[in-house]
C-alpha cells in the first residue's frame, strides 16, 4: 500500500515532467486528480484496507493530492509561456465568410444627405405629385402659356393640361396654398424633361427649398445656401451668386461653386470656366405670392432648386449621368 | 447671341481685357458661355514669299511655284492665279489648314505635280470680296509669319447666353448699354445716326404708292414702313459681309444683309418686300381667318391656322408676320423697289405661330420675347439710310408710314428704397440706388425721402414691378457684394413626414438584408402590360400614356415596378452579373378621368435571382428559391413591427406573371399588403430571361396603416425554458401553416408554451410517396418557476396527441 502511493507519486511526477503542452497536462491532471482519477480511486478504496492503515493511507493520499495540485499549477504556468510561442494556429488568410451588404442608390444617399442638412436648419420635408397640372407646374409659378420661359424646359405631356412635372417647384404653390406663413420646407423628388443624351436623362431628381417669413432677404438666401454648400462639400469651397432668370423668382440667382475637379484652373468638367453651376435660386416673385393669396406687403421669401445628379456626380466623380438609371449592379455596389 | 468685340466698339468705348468683359457681363446676368478668337480659322495659314514661278508642264493655266513658307526648305505649290509673280508675298494655307466652307488643305498632286499647300485669294479667306486672283500682301514679312499676325487681324467673339427676360440685349446697342455700366468711368452708348440722309430722298412720297392697314391692332400695335426705289440687288460690300460673318451669319445680298445688320444692331427685326410683287401696293396686317397653305421664302409649305397673324397684300398673304416672309414677295436679283417693314407684334401671337409652324427665326426669337415698341422708326430709318449708302443708285421715298393706333404709355414705377434694401439685405442710400438705375438708362426722379419714381425705358419690357427694379439694383451692385446673413426664424419643428420615415426604414432594413436599391424610370415600354401577361380587365392596364414620349420604350407611366425590375435584371445578366438582390421604392400610376391627375401610389418591390450561395470553401452553390424572398418579406415586416402575418396561396389569375402555385398574397390580419411569387416561364420569356426570378410587391399605404410605431419592451424571463421535440408524419397535402395555426390556438389556451417552430421537413426514402415527416420544437416556460420534468412530460404528451389526432398523423417508427 505504501509502495502504491509512492508509485503513484513517482509516475505522476515523471509524466508531469514529460508533458509537452497544457493539453497533455490537463489530461494528466484529470488522470490523477479528476473525479474518476487515480488518487480519488485510491481514497475510495481505503475502506478495503485494514483498519489501522486507513488513517495514515488517507493522510498520505491527501498530502500527495495537495502536492500534485501544486506541481500541476507550476507546470501549467510554465507551459503557458511555451504556448505563447506556438503560433501555428489557423490560416488567417483564408477568406472570411462574407457578411453581405447592400446599399441605397447613390441618388438616394445624396438626396438624404442634402435633406439632412436642411432638416438640421429647421426645414421640413413636403412632397408633391410627380404628375402635375399645367397650373401648378407653370401658371402658378408665373409662367403663362406661350411664355418663352417654357422653352427652358422640354415638357412631357399626358394630356393638354397634365404634365410630368418639369421641376420640383410646383411644391411651392402647393405648400403655400395649404399653409400660412412662415414656411420652411424642402421638397425632394423626381422631375422629367424630354431630353436624353450624355448630359441629360429624361428623369432626374431635384430638391426644392422654400422659406417664407417676414423680413427674409436676398442676404438670407445667400446665408442658407452658403451653409448648405459648405456642409455638403467643405468649408473651403468658394461660391458665387450670379444673376439669372426664373419667372417665379425676382431677383433670381444661379449659384456656382469653384470647380471641385480643377480647383478653378479650368477643366473639361467646368468647360474651362473654373466654375460649376449647381443650383438656381431667388427671392419668391410677388406674382407667385399673389397666386396663393399671400400678402406681398408683409412677407418675402426665397426659393431654390438643387439638381441631385449634379451633386452626386461631383461627389463621386461620375462623368455620365445615364449611369444612375442603368442600375448596373457593378455601379450600384460601389456606394 | 454672338457679339464681335470689334463691332461692339462702334457703340461703346471699352479697353478692358476680353476675359474681364466676359466676367463682368456674366456677373451682370448676361452669361458669356464662350470667348473665341474670331480669326482662329486662319490657323496654319502663313504669309509666304513666292520665290520661283514656272509653267505647269501638263496644264496651260497652272503654275508650279516654289514658295518660302518659313520652313527649312522651299515648298512646291501648284497655283492657277494669273497674278502670281516671283517675290510676291501671299497667304499660304499649309496642310492642316481648314478654309471657310470646311475646305481642308492636304498635300497632294495636281496634274502630276506635287502641291504642298494652297496660295489663297482674299475671298477664300473671307478677308475681302476680291476673288480675282491670289491676295497680294503688300509689304515685307518674315516668311512663315501667321497670317493673323501679319495682317494684324484680331477680334473676339463672345457667345452670350441670354435669359428670355432680356430681349433688349439681343442687340449690340443693348449689350453696349450693359458694358457702359461697368466701364470706368461709366459710359453711354453712342447711337448710330437715325436721320435719313437728305440727299438720298426722292420726290415721290411713300403715301402715293404704298398703304398700310392694321386690321388686328391687338396683335400688331405698330407697323412702320419705308420705301426704296431704283435699288440694285448685289452682293454687299466687304465691311458688311465681314460684320455678319463675324457672328456667323451668311451674307445674302445688300438689302437682306442690311436688314439683318440693323436687327443685330438695334434688336428690331426688319423685313424687306419686293414692292413690285405686293399687289395693289397695299399691306394689310390681319388674322388669316381661315385655313390655307403658304410658302415661306425658304421654299417650305405651311398650313396656316385662322388665328395666325399675316401680312397680306391686295391678293393674299405675303409674310407670316414676325416669323418669316413669303416666297411670293421675296427680294430677288431683279428687285428694284423695296418696302422695308419695321413693326411691333404681340409676343404671344408670334410665339404661337412660330410653335405651330415649327419655324424659329432670329426675328421670331426677338418678337416673342418682346422688342422695343418705340424702336421701330429708328431701326427703319437706319436701314433705309444704310441701303441707300451701300447701293448708291437708290432713292428713298419721301416720308415713312408709321401706323401706331394706340401709343403705349411709358410706364413708371414708384419704389420704396427701404423696402428694396430690406428685400435684398443691402444698405444702399437713395442716391446710390438712383445712380445704379440711371447707369442702364432708367429715368429716375426722387419724390420723397425714401421714394423714387422710375421711368421704365420702352426697351425694358421685362421690368413691370418694384421687385424687378430690385433685381436691377442687385445685379448691377453685384450679387457678391451683398452681405451674407442668416434668417431669424421660429424654432418650430415638425415630425418627419411619415412617408419619408417609412421609406428610410425600409431602405435600412432592405440594405441590411444585402439588397441594392435600384431606381428605374417612371416610364416603361408600352407593351409592359402585355409582357406581364395582364388580363384585359386588370387595373394595371389603366395606364397614363405620354403624348410626346422619347421612344416607345418609355411611353407609358408604370403601373407596377415589376417591369422595371425585370428590365434591370435583363441588363445585368447581359453584363454577366447573374446574382441580384434588388429593391425599389417608387410610385406607380393609374389613369383617372380624362384631364385629371392620375392616381399616384407608392410601392416597394424587390427581386432576387441567381445564387443564394456560391461555390466556395465553406459552401456549395445553391439557387435562390421562394423561401429566400419570403424570409425577406417576413424580416422586413418584422422590422417594421407589423405582426399577424399570413401568406395565402394565390389560386386565381389575379397575378398572371407568377408561376401557378408559387405565389402568395401577403397579409397582416385581414389587410392585404401585397404579393410575392416566382415569375413564370412565359413572362421570363417575354423579357428574354432564362433564369428564375422571385419578386415581391408591397403597397406603401397598407404598410403605413399597419405601423403603430410604439415598441413596448417585454420583461425578460427569469426562469429557464425547456424544449421538447415532436416529429409527426402527415399527408403531403397538409400545410405547415395549418399545423402551426393549431399550435397557435393551443398556445393561446396554454400559457406555458412559449414558442413552436418547425425545424425539419423530410420526404421520400422510407416514407410512402404521399407522406412527409415534420419535426417541431416546442419551448415551454413558466413565468414564475422552473418547470418540473413531470409537468412538461404530461403537457407535451397532451399537445402531441391533440396535433396527431387533428391531422391524422403517425409517429415515426
Amino acid at each position: 500500500m505504501q509502495n502504491n502511493i509512492i508509485d503513484i507519486e513517482k509516475q505522476a511526477l515523471e509524466s508531469i515532467e514529460q508533458a509537452g503542452n497544457s493539453e497533455q497536462l490537463e489530461q494528466l491532471s484529470i488522470k490523477y486528480l479528476g473525479r474518476k482519477g487515480v488518487l480519488t480511486g485510491f481514497l475510495r478504496n481505503i475502506s478495503a484496507l485494514p483498519e489501522d492503515q486507513r488513517p495514515s493511507a488517507g493522510k498520505r493520499a491527501n498530502i500527495l493530492k495537495g502536492k500534485l495540485e501544486k506541481v500541476f499549477k507550476n507546470a501549467f504556468s510554465k507551459l503557458e509561456s511555451v504556448d505563447g510561442k506556438d503560433f501555428t494556429g489557423i490560416d488567417v488568410t483564408l477568406p472570411g465568410r462574407p457578411a453581405q451588404r447592400g446599399s441605397l442608390h447613390p441618388i438616394t444617399q445624396v438626396a438624404n444627405e442634402i435633406c439632412d442638412i436642411f432638416l438640421r436648419l429647421g426645414f421640413d420635408i413636403a412632397e408633391s405629385p410627380e404628375v402635375e397640372t399645367d397650373y401648378y407646374n407653370f401658371e402658378a409659378l408665373n409662367i403663362p402659356k406661350y411664355h418663352p420661359a417654357r422653352d427652358m424646359q422640354d415638357t412631357f405631356y399626358v394630356s393638354e393640361n397634365i404634365v410630368l412635372r418639369t421641376h420640383t417647384s410646383p411644391s411651392q404653390p402647393r405648400v403655400m396654398e395649404e399653409t400660412k406663413p412662415p414656411v420652411r420646407i424642402i421638397s425632394p423628388g423626381k422631375v422629367f424633361r424630354c431630353d436624353s443624351d450624355v448630359t441629360h436623362t429624361p428623369m432626374f431628381y431635384q430638391i426644392e427649398g422654400l422659406m417664407v417669413d417676414k423680413n427674409i432677404s436676398f442676404g438670407d438666401l445667400k446665408g442658407i445656401l452658403t451653409t448648405f454648400i459648405h456642409q455638403f462639400f467643405d468649408k473651403q469651397t468658394s461660391l458665387r451668386f450670379r444673376p439669372s432668370f426664373f419667372p417665379f423668382t425676382e431677383p433670381s440667382a444661379e449659384v456656382d461653386i469653384r470647380c471641385v475637379m480643377c480647383k478653378g484652373k479650368g477643366c473639361r468638367i467646368c468647360s474651362k470656366t473654373g466654375w460649376l453651376e449647381i443650383l438656381g435660386s431667388g427671392m419668391v416673385h410677388p406674382a407667385v405670392f399673389e397666386n396663393v393669396g399671400y400678402d406681398i406687403e408683409k412677407y418675402t421669401g426665397f426659393a431654390f432648386g438643387v439638381g441631385i445628379e449634379r451633386m452626386a456626380m461631383l461627389k463621386y466623380g461620375i462623368d455620365d449621368i445615364r449611369k444612375f438609371y442603368e442600375n448596373d449592379i457593378r455601379f450600384l455596389r460601389q456606394f | 447671341m454672338k457679339v464681335s468685340l470689334n463691332w461692339l466698339k462702334e457703340y461703346i468705348k471699352v479697353d478692358l481685357d476680353p476675359l474681364v468683359i466676359a466676367e463682368k457681363l456674366t456677373m451682370a446676368g448676361l452669361e458669356v458661355e464662350a470667348v473665341d478668337e474670331r480669326y482662329n480659322y486662319l490657323d496654319n495659314i502663313v504669309a509666304a514669299k513666292v520665290i520661283e514661278v514656272n509653267q505647269h508642264p501638263n496644264a496651260d493655266k497652272l503654275f508650279v511655284c516654289k514658295v518660302d513658307a518659313g520652313g527649312d526648305e522651299l515648298i512646291q505649290i501648284v497655283c492657277g492665279a494669273p497674278n502670281v509673280y516671283g517675290g510676291m508675298f501671299v497667304p499660304c494655307a499649309l496642310p492642316g489648314a481648314v478654309l471657310p466652307g470646311d475646305f481642308k488643305i492636304k498635300k497632294g498632286k495636281l496634274r502630276g505635280e506635287v502641291s504642298a499647300g494652297m496660295l489663297c485669294s482674299a475671298a477664300e479667306l473671307r478677308l475681302e470680296t476680291d476673288a480675282a486672283g491670289i491676295m497680294d500682301l503688300d509689304g515685307n514679312f518674315v516668311p512663315g509669319t501667321p497670317l493673323e499676325e501679319a495682317l494684324k487681324l484680331s477680334d473676339i467673339v463672345f457667345e452670350v447666353d441670354l435669359t428670355p427676360n432680356r430681349p433688349d440685349c439681343l442687340s449690340y446697342i443693348g449689350i453696349a448699354r450693359e458694358v457702359g455700366a461697368f466701364t470706368e468711368p461709366e459710359q453711354k452708348v453712342t447711337f448710330p445716326d437715325y436721320r435719313l440722309p437728305e440727299g438720298k430722298i426722292g420726290d415721290i412720297s411713300i403715301h402715293d404708292s404704298a398703304k398700310v392697314q392694321i386690321s388686328d391692332p391687338d396683335l400688331c400695335p405698330r407697323y412702320s414702313a419705308g420705301l426704296l426705289m431704283d435699288v440694285k440687288i448685289e452682293p454687299s460690300p466687304f465691311w458688311l459681309q465681314d460684320r455678319l460673318e463675324s457672328i456667323g451669319l451668311t451674307p445674302i445680298n445688300n438689302v437682306v444683309d442690311i436688314t439683318n445688320f440693323v436687327m443685330m444692331e438695334t434688336g428690331q427685326p426688319l423685313h424687306a418686300f419686293d414692292f413690285d410683287r405686293v399687289a395693289e401696293g397695299r399691306i394689310v396686317v390681319k388674322r388669316m381667318g381661315s385655313d390655307m397653305d403658304f410658302t415661306t421664302l425658304d421654299n417650305k409649305n405651311h398650313k396656316l391656322e385662322p388665328d395666325m397673324l399675316m401680312i397680306c397684300d391686295g391678293d393674299g398673304p405675303v409674310a407670316l408676320a414676325g416669323v418669316m416672309g413669303g416666297e411670293n414677295s421675296e427680294i430677288s436679283n431683279s428687285t428694284t423697289t423695296v418696302l422695308v417693314e419695321s413693326a411691333y407684334f404681340n409676343p404671344v401671337s408670334i410665339r404661337k405661330t412660330a410653335k405651330e409652324t415649327g419655324i424659329a427665326t432670329d426675328a421670331s426669337h426677338r418678337f416673342e420675347r418682346g422688342v422695343d415698341p418705340e424702336g421701330t422708326v429708328n431701326a427703319l430709318n437706319r436701314a433705309l439710310t444704310l441701303i441707300a449708302q451701300v447701293c448708291n443708285t437708290t432713292t428713298i421715298a419721301k416720308g415713312i408710314i408709321d401706323e401706331y393706333p394706340q401709343k403705349q404709355a411709358q410706364p413708371e414705377i414708384d419704389i420704396n428704397t427701404n423696402a428694396l434694401n430690406s428685400r435684398l439685405g443691402t444698405h444702399l442710400d437713395v442716391h446710390e440706388i438712383r445712380h445704379i438705375l440711371e447707369s442702364v438708362d432708367f429715368k429716375v426722379e426722387k419724390t420723397d425721402e425714401a421714394w423714387l419714381k422710375v421711368g421704365i425705358p420702352s426697351f425694358r419690357v421685362d421690368v413691370t414691378r418694384p421687385e424687378d427694379l430690385s433685381e436691377e439694383v442687385a445685379r448691377l451692385w453685384g450679387y457678391n457684394n451683398i452681405e451674407t446673413s442668416y434668417p431669424m426664424a421660429a424654432a418650430k419643428g415638425k415630425l418627419l413626414d411619415k412617408k419619408v420615415s417609412l421609406r428610410e426604414k425600409i431602405g435600412s432594413i432592405m440594405t441590411g438584408f444585402s439588397f441594392f436599391e435600384a431606381i428605374n424610370y417612371n416610364f416603361v415600354n408600352e407593351n409592359s402590360c402585355d409582357r406581364l401577361n395582364l388580363s384585359d380587365r386588370d387595373k394595371r392596364r389603366e395606364v397614363e400614356t405620354i403624348l410626346n414620349p422619347i421612344s416607345d420604350q418609355m411611353s407609358v407611366l408604370r403601373s407596377s415596378l415589376i417591369p422595371g425590375l425585370l428590365e434591370t435584371m435583363k441588363k445585368n445578366i447581359s453584363l454577366q452579373a447573374d446574382t441580384l438582390k434588388l429593391f425599389e421604392i417608387g410610385k406607380i400610376f393609374f389613369a383617372t378621368q380624362k384631364g385629371s391627375l392620375p392616381e399616384e401610389r407608392e410601392v416597394v418591390a424587390a427581386l432576387i435571382t441567381g445564387n443564394r450561395s456560391d461555390q466556395s470553401w465553406y459552401s456549395k452553390k445553391k439557387r435562390f428559391d421562394f423561401f429566400d424572398l419570403k424570409g425577406v418579406v417576413e424580416g422586413l415586416l418584422q422590422g417594421l413591427i407589423i405582426g399577424n402575418l399570413s401568406f395565402e396561396k394565390i389560386e386565381d389569375q389575379s397575378c398572371p406573371y407568377y408561376k401557378n402555385g408559387y405565389a402568395a398574397l401577403v397579409k397582416s390580419g385581414d389587410t392585404l399588403i401585397g404579393t410575392i411569387g416566382q415569375i413564370n416561364e412565359k413572362v421570363l420569356k417575354n423579357y428574354g430571361l432564362k433564369q428564375d426570378a422571385f419578386v415581391f410587391d408591397l403597397d406603401f399605404k397598407a404598410l403605413q396603416a399597419l405601423i403603430h410605431g410604439n415598441i413596448t419592451a417585454m420583461l425578460l424571463p427569469k426562469f429557464p425554458s425547456v424544449s421538447r421535440d415532436i416529429t409527426i408524419i402527415v399527408e403531403k397535402s397538409v400545410t405547415i401553416g395549418a399545423i402551426l395555426n393549431q399550435f397557435e390556438k393551443i398556445t393561446q389556451k396554454q400559457s406555458l408554451i412559449e414558442q413552436v417552430s418547425l425545424f425539419d421537413v423530410f420526404e421520400g426514402e422510407t416514407l410512402s410517396e404521399n407522406k412527409k415527416s415534420l419535426s417541431f420544437r416546442v419551448v415551454y416556460r413558466a413565468a414564475n418557476r422552473t418547470l418540473k420534468e413531470k409537468n412538461i412530460k404530461k403537457l407535451h404528451t397532451n399537445i402531441s396527441k391533440t396535433i396527431i389526432d387533428l391531422f391524422n398523423a403517425d409517429l415515426p417508427e
